[in-house]
């Protein structure tokens, strides 16, 4: 029944200590990875088991011995959630370079909690040329001999194989979002369930459930429903779906860091995995932290819309992300430039109430209704 | 047909009777919005001036921050929509209304044939709205009425911060302190809020006709300021306070018209 599997999608994404503590019982080593890229199929092939760590609605307060008050929630959650022991028992975090707040994070890690270990991956700001390539290759190297520190061996082959593993995550993570856009009787708050799961189960377990689901989706249905495109980091709060599910708002694609912009590149075949890994990163496209001086995620959201038939575009802003604010003002543009409306709701890890956003998207709503 | 809308802010509660969506029977106002007996003492004053009961009315829709939390409506509307319909309403020509109330600030663009084209929110923060001239009048000891006519006084505006209400606070103890002159202070604190407001109004764009409603609409140092700092004319109407109960009786015609 597809009810018990959006269930099980649900379990996983309500309850990652628990699923954290179910693969530490199982007697694996548990490596976190912070937002936005990591090289989880590195991970993955030295035995360890990818757990993403993206924080959690909640109130700050031991965070902010290390950061100002106003930087990026998401990334204060993460110290904070440390500091609290939520992450205890994992063996290491993976934290990348890829905005200022998240290069903080690293060096406050390292003094707020000691018993977690801090593995930079570096990453180059010129990702496509053959040296930006080098660079990150090197970066993937220095991940590898941390985690070999912690135990874990670097196998070429093992590589490859994770390599595929992940790949076929991706495709499978790409049906389900082409399949979301044609079934708008999975709710946003489904939706948001299956894509935040595959954070805490294994690939392998995830890839599977995804198939399951698939399979048991019926024939696309009528769409009643107002279908927009979301874009922005991240869009878990359960708040924040049920005002998309109320205002009767069909999710028909997303350009949500923390969703479909993990799935959309897969890793090449080369004979050297860790080389394919590298360009795998340089052909990354489209993502606010993904440096391209062409900006071509503008164009992308605008093309995306209009081929999924979408009304609008809604960018749910993390407040004080800056990469994400430097691109909405070109997004803003192009969707007008294009007559696809568009609204702004600004969100953060520590938000109670959402009336203010209540009230922007049924606003939204009337206007590409009335 | 006989239509209630209800517009239950945060310090305010507004109720108007309209009839087959073309005339304005009652409009009624109290203080107290949401969560206070505001919109029950605004309600019972419409059905005292207007001779009508509740059994009259054909359809009641709410709106406003406190109109999730009403339950004698027929629907709920949010209040930039109702804005948006009851400017519309008063000024046929409209094209941006700015609506400041007593908790935030929001601009509606529309478009030439009337239809809600863009609309912007501040974040919650009491500058620029009504909130940071309660504050203001309640450090100078005067009634927020007061502060227009003083205002018009002012030789020299203070240059008050426009960030941030506790911030804006001390700044006005600082040049109490200071000696400056209570017009020159109000000036400046209207200034404050029109600055503020004129930001949020250029992300939205401003094409006239301009007017403003909501309670700050009242305070002519603010509409001037605005109206100098956006570069164009702010139109006014007495009824812009009511301007979201009556669009929210205009809705409520629209859809027993469909």
């Amino acid at each position: 029944m597809i009810q018990d599997t959006i269930r099980k999608f649900h379990e996983a994404a309500a309850s990652p200590r628990a699923q954290m503590e179910k693969y530490m019982a199982e007697g694996k080593k548990i490596v976190l990875t912070a937002p936005v890229y990591t090289p989880e199929e590195i991970i993955h092939s030295m035995g360890f088991v990818p757990m993403g760590a993206w924080g959690a609605d909640m109130e700050l307060n031991r965070a902010k011995e290390y950061f100002p008050a106003f930087l990026c929630s998401i990334v204060q959650s993460i110290l904070e959630l440390g500091i609290r022991g939520a992450y205890k028992g994992a063996s290491a975090i993976v934290i990348p370079s890829l905005c200022d707040t998240l290069k903080t994070l690293g060096e406050n890690w390292k003094y707020a909690v000691d018993d977690i270990k801090f593995i930079p991956m570096t990453y180059p700001q010129n990702r496509k040329p053959d040296y930006g390539i080098a660079f990150t290759k090197a970066g993937y190297e220095r991940v590898i001999r941390d985690l070999e520190e912690l135990g874990g061996k670097f196998d070429p082959e093992a590589l490859k194989e994770s390599n595929k593993v992940y790949n076929a995550h991706n495709a499978v993570m790409r049906r389900v979002d082409e399949a979301l856009a044609v079934h708008p009787e999975i709710t946003a708050a489904e939706r948001s369930d299956i894509f935040r799961s595959a954070f805490f189960m294994t690939k392998e377990e995830h890839t599977a459930l995804c198939e399951e689901f698939l399979a048991e989706l019926g024939e696309a249905g009528a769409d009643a429903k107002l279908g927009i495109v979301v874009s922005g980091i991240l869009t878990d709060a359960p708040q924040l779906n049920e005002i998309f599910d109320d205002m009767g708002m069909h999710i028909v694609a997303d350009d949500v860091a923390a969703q479909s912009r993990q799935y959309r590149t897969d890793v090449p075949e080369m004979d050297d995995p860790l080389q394919a890994l590298a360009v795998k990163f340089a052909n990354m496209d489209n993502c606010s932290v993904l440096y391209n001086v062409k900006k071509p995620r503008v164009q992308w959201i605008v093309d995306t819309a209009k081929a999924r038939g979408a009304k609008g575009v809604v960018v749910v802003m993390t407040k004080f992300c800056d990469p994400e604010e430097f691109d909405y003002v070109m997004i803003k543009k192009a969707c007008e430039a294009a007559d696809l409306p568009l609204a702004l709701v600004e969100v953060d890890r520590q938000m109670v109430h959402f009336e203010q956003v209540r009230t922007n998207l049924e606003t939204f709503r009337d206007m590409l209704t009335m | 047909m006989i239509t209630l809308g209800i517009d239950i802010g945060s310090t305010t509660s507004k109720c108007v009777l309209m009839k087959d969506g073309q005339e304005i029977i009652a409009a009624s106002l109290r203080v107290g919005g949401l969560g206070t007996e505001g919109p029950a003492e605004a309600l019972a004053e419409l059905w005292e001036m207007s001779g009508l009961t509740a059994d009259d009315v054909d359809r009641t829709i709410v709106t406003g921050y406190g109109r999730n939390k009403y339950e004698g409506a027929d629907g709920e509307v949010s209040e930039l929509t109702c804005h948006a319909l009851g400017g519309r309403w008063v000024f046929p020509e409209l094209r941006t209304l700015i609506d400041i109330g007593g908790q935030d600030a929001k601009i509606i663009s529309l478009s030439e044939s009337g239809r809600m084209s863009n609309f912007v929110m501040n974040d919650k923060c009491a500058a620029g709205t009504g909130r940071f001239l309660d504050v203001m009048a309640n450090i100078l000891r005067m009634d927020i009425d007061e502060l227009d006519e003083c205002a018009s006084k002012s030789v020299k505006p203070a240059s008050i911060s426009s960030t941030c209400t506790v911030f804006a606070e001390s700044e006005v103890i600082s040049q109490l302190a200071n000696g400056v002159a209570r017009p020159d202070l109000v000036a400046g604190i209207c200034e404050s809020v029109a600055s503020r407001v004129s930001a949020l109004a250029r992300r939205a764009g401003v094409v006239p006709k301009v007017c403003m409603s909501g309670g700050v609409a009242k305070n002519g140092a603010v509409r001037r300021a605005l109206a100098k700092s956006l570069e164009t004319d702010i139109d006014f109407d007495p009824m812009a306070q009511y301007f979201g109960a009556i669009g929210a009786a205009l809705y409520a015609y629209r859809q027993l018209s469909k």
